[in-house]
């Protein structure tokens, strides 16, 4: 046998599998065990879950409601790590969010017996990774630490237990592949949950996993609620990228009588002039909406790849025969049936075309599109006079007929600044009245595809 | 303005003792802690005789001084370093300083190679040099800055004072150590497994280094006083504890082919003492954590140069590391020097080295031993009971609105997590 030969052999035997066992048995033992701490991350609290939550400071008690936490936890702009004054007290009273670090101590009370060394020959296989562990537990304000302990040690456990079953499944050859947890925000009352993939496995790998999951937690199957894409995005984390995500929702939003709201489904980001060092001013409208829709469907993990840049929509109308080669690094604006193409070319996704031949006939679609909103969830690309925008929901009465629409407006061009975009009403709520009552308008309706 | 170094009377009565009983040059090592604005010398050390120095009795041998050193820093728990090098002579200033630089900087050199921390920005760099006239009996103090090749000397105060270290504090902990490092498939020689084990313990060290330190249970902040409303002149005891965790570096995931590893596991006592001028909270940990990596990397590197002159290196064995045994030193305060004591030896053996190294004299009574048990090599493997809950699904509960969400982020320990498996063949 070579080398090679034996290797394949031994890392598929069922002595590995053993060893790879046991290794997760002591692990969860460890997890398990007093030398466990959890920290609660820019604080100086720290909890023995498994030692009588004992905590430090000493004013933490196991029947500490989880909310006083919060008090202890250094924000950017505090000096020191103590308690916040009362006077500072946090306002949130709803959903909040507070980081533990898994720690372990190597301190214990002595006398103990001096190190040895022990020194094995012996062919063998060696192998060492690092489990990336994530969990997540929601529980009431009010309810106390000792209770939050025992649901992450439950959550732990579990996920050792999920993180060898991965491990065991996807043993091939002589690469690691490493478990990855991941969270989905489920519709209520399901919430958040957990679930372990494998780093490196695409999305499109998973589609027998994600089938049982939907099955497991009775969800639709045509839309896709545990692709990569779909994870859950905490509130107090940043995007890296920089992009503003669904500004729409610190608006009010209008009452109408008998009104309802239909709005996108899920998350966009704003895309609009100026951005990525880009100078679209005056031309680019359609573009930065189309770029819109598509972070809607990366987002939504119905693709992978990421926004097009203006240079990859105009190069994708060549591909389709829309335009000639001339047309790339040139600043022509496009349409509705543009970005029909371009979704369809680049995304695969389909689009529906609304066309009116008049802005006042505008108000009397309010059926069509609640429908779109209700149904396909997706943001629209409108097109008419000179001007491209986003339609991101309307607020509708269907005894009225009265009608408003939200709008993202492309044709800002300054910094991401949520309040600014707000307050001037470059996201914002819009009558009738917006719309270039004579001009004819093209509107943009991408279809959801049917997948998980 | 020059460096200030109090001292302790007993140096004093020291250094004088050897003045009036020593013909020819005596070089030695001085002993304490520096801080920012101030120094402080416990101890001084004469560099034992070797046979070769009485016959020419005259010169002073650099590497018998540096190796001296070398060996006394392993004796030295947290808190306590070589400072610098005093020499008692009758030869002329000049001569003996350029002597002494070049003693500071080969102590320096030789001390910093075995290392396994990295130098903090706080590090006084500031080497001390003692010159002590017989004839005139006149003390000349200057320092050198080790660390820039090109420094000269510079002026230094010498005031001795009585109770120096009499109300020093001391932190300490007993830590557990579980190393597991694997060994290199072709040819497993002996310099082989020094290798790795050195490159595991600079992992490991980097672990300790950036671990979290309680003190006395709670997490201080960096700069806050130790010793703030304590009373003052009172002896301080802090006790420490260690939370580690690798979540910033990701080690790269490894599968490979080795001929075997090399484990240390068990625990080991950690002391380290503090200055009483208002030490901060990061001075002890910076100590304390700097104690424990040493005591763990000199044991192990005992161990290897033990070895070293046995024989095959083929097979598989364990080694018991020594323990440790603290001995106080003859001044009033906490501070005590320290020895490893190997399983075949007595007590009579580390009386011995604290002798000949120290030149301490200790008795039976004076070590304490309880700090450490000594090792012993059993037959049964280190299996853990693993206790796998049966947990049950729950429900999540139905809560009216999402109160907290308690997310953990976590990289579990990579020798934690390694798993080593064995062939058949």
């Amino acid at each position: 046998l070579s080398t090679g030969n034996t290797v394949m052999k031994i890392l598929n035997s069922q002595l590995t599998r053993r060893v790879i066992s046991r290794t997760f048995e002591s692990l969860r033992s460890q997890v398990q065990s007093e030398s466990c701490v959890l920290a609660v991350c820019d604080s100086p609290v720290f909890i023995w879950p498994n030692k009588s939550v004992h905590a430090t400071p000493e004013e933490i008690t196991p029947n500490t409601p989880c909310e006083d936490i919060q008090q202890w936890i250094q924000t950017d702009d505090q000096e020191s790590a103590g308690k916040r004054s009362a006077k500072k007290k946090s306002k949130k009273s709803s959903s909040s969010v507070i980081n533990l670090r898994l720690m372990m101590e190597l301190t214990q009370p002595g006398p103990l017996s001096a190190p040895i060394l022990s020194k094995t020959v012996q062919r063998s296989h060696f192998l060492a990774a690092t489990l990336p562990m994530d969990c997540v537990v929601c529980i009431g304000c009010s309810d106390t630490i000792k209770y939050a302990c025992e649901r992450l040690l439950e959550a732990l456990t579990r996920q050792l237990c999920d993180m060898e079953k991965v491990t065991l499944q996807h043993m091939r050859g002589p690469t690691v592949l490493v478990p990855e947890a991941l969270h989905f925000l489920l519709p209520e009352p399901k919430g958040l949950v957990t679930v372990v993939y494998t780093e490196g496995v695409s999305d499109s790998q998973l589609e027998t996993q994600r089938k049982e999951l939907h099955q497991q937690f009775e969800l639709p199957d045509d839309r896709p609620y545990f692709r990569r894409a779909n994870a859950y995005h905490f509130p107090n984390e940043p995007y890296k990228d920089g992009y503003l995500r669904n500004p729409h929702v610190v608006l009010t939003h209008p009452t109408l009588d008998n009104g309802k709201l239909y709005l996108v489904q899920g998350i966009y980001s704003y895309h609009h002039y100026m951005q990525d060092r880009m100078d679209d001013n005056g031309w680019g409208c359609a573009y930065r909406s189309l770029q819109t829709i598509c972070s809607w469907f990366q987002q939504q993990g119905y693709v992978e790849r990421s926004v097009p840049t203006h240079k990859e929509i105009q190069q994708a109308l060549v591909d389709v025969g829309d335009k000639q080669a001339s047309f790339v690094g040139s600043r022509q604006w496009i349409g509705s049936i543009e970005v029909q193409a371009v979704l369809n070319q680049l995304l695969g996704i389909t689009s529906k075309i609304m066309f009116v031949s008049q802005g006042s006939e505008l108000a009397s679609k309010g059926r069509e599109l609640a429908n779109h909103f209700l149904t396909e969830g997706t943001p629209i690309m409108i097109g008419g006079g000179v001007l491209a925008h986003t339609i991101l929901g309307v607020t509708w009465s269907e005894t009225t007929g009265q009608i408003r629409y939200l709008i993202l407006d492309p044709h800002y061009t300054g910094a991401e600044d949520l309040q600014l975009i707000t307050d001037k009403g470059w996201c914002g709520w819009k009558g009738p009245d917006f719309w270039d009552q004579t001009a004819y308008y093209n509107l943009c309706l991408p279809q959801r595809p049917k997948v998980i | 303005m020059g460096r200030g170094y109090i001292v302790e009377d007993t140096v004093e009565r020291y250094l004088s003792k050897l003045c009036e009983q020593q013909a020819g040059p005596v070089t030695g090592l001085l002993i304490g802690q520096s801080s920012a604005q101030r120094d402080f010398v416990v101890m001084a050390i004469r560099t034992p005789q070797s046979e070769e120095s009485t016959a020419a009795g005259n010169s002073v041998d650099k590497e018998l001084v540096s190796e001296h050193a070398r060996q006394v820093s392993r004796m030295l728990p947290g808190g306590l370093s070589v400072l610098g090098v005093f020499i008692i002579t009758d030869t002329d200033a000049k001569d003996t300083l350029t002597t002494l630089r070049q003693l500071v900087f080969a102590v320096e050199n030789l001390i910093s190679s075995e290392l396994l921390w990295n130098p903090a920005d706080d590090d006084v760099t500031d080497s001390v040099t003692l010159h002590v006239n017989t004839k005139t009996r006149k003390t000349v103090c200057r320092t050198f800055d080790v660390k820039d090749p090109k420094s000269t000397a510079r002026p230094a105060d010498w005031k001795y004072q009585s109770g120096v270290c009499s109300s020093w504090a001391t932190v300490s902990c007993c830590l557990n150590v579980n190393l597991l490092v694997p060994l290199p498939h072709n040819k497993t020689s002996a310099e082989n497994m020094d290798r790795c084990l050195k490159e595991g313990l600079k992992v490991w060290a980097n672990q300790i280094e950036s671990g979290v330190c309680l003190i006395d249970g709670k997490k201080l902040p960096e700069d806050s006083e130790l010793t703030a409303g304590q009373r003052r002149n009172v002896r301080q005891m802090y006790s420490a504890q260690l939370l580690i965790t690798p979540d910033d570096q990701r080690l790269p995931d490894v599968v490979q082919l080795c001929g075997g590893s090399v484990s240390v596991r068990g625990a080991i006592h950690s002391r380290a003492f503090l200055h009483s001028n208002k030490p901060k909270a990061k001075l002890a940990e910076k100590l304390l954590k700097r104690d424990v990596v040493s005591t763990v990397a000199s044991r192990v590197q005992m161990l290897l140069e033990e070895e070293d002159q046995s024989g095959d290196k083929q097979q598989t064995e364990q080694l018991c590391l020594p323990r440790r045994v603290f001995c106080p030193v003859k001044v009033n305060g906490p501070v005590c020097v320290c020895d490893y004591q190997f399983s075949d030896e007595g007590l009579p053996e580390v009386i011995d080295r604290l002798k000949e190294m120290l030149d301490m004299d200790a008795a039976e009574e004076d070590l304490d031993t309880r700090q450490e048990m000594t090792a012993e090599v059993t037959e049964s493997s280190v299996t853990t009971e693993p206790t796998v809950e049966t947990v049950k699904a729950s429900e999540p509960k139905k809560n009216n609105y999402i109160g907290v969400a308690m997310a953990t982020a976590v990289a579990l320990l990579a020798t934690a997590a390694s798993m080593l498996y064995l062939n058949d063949i």
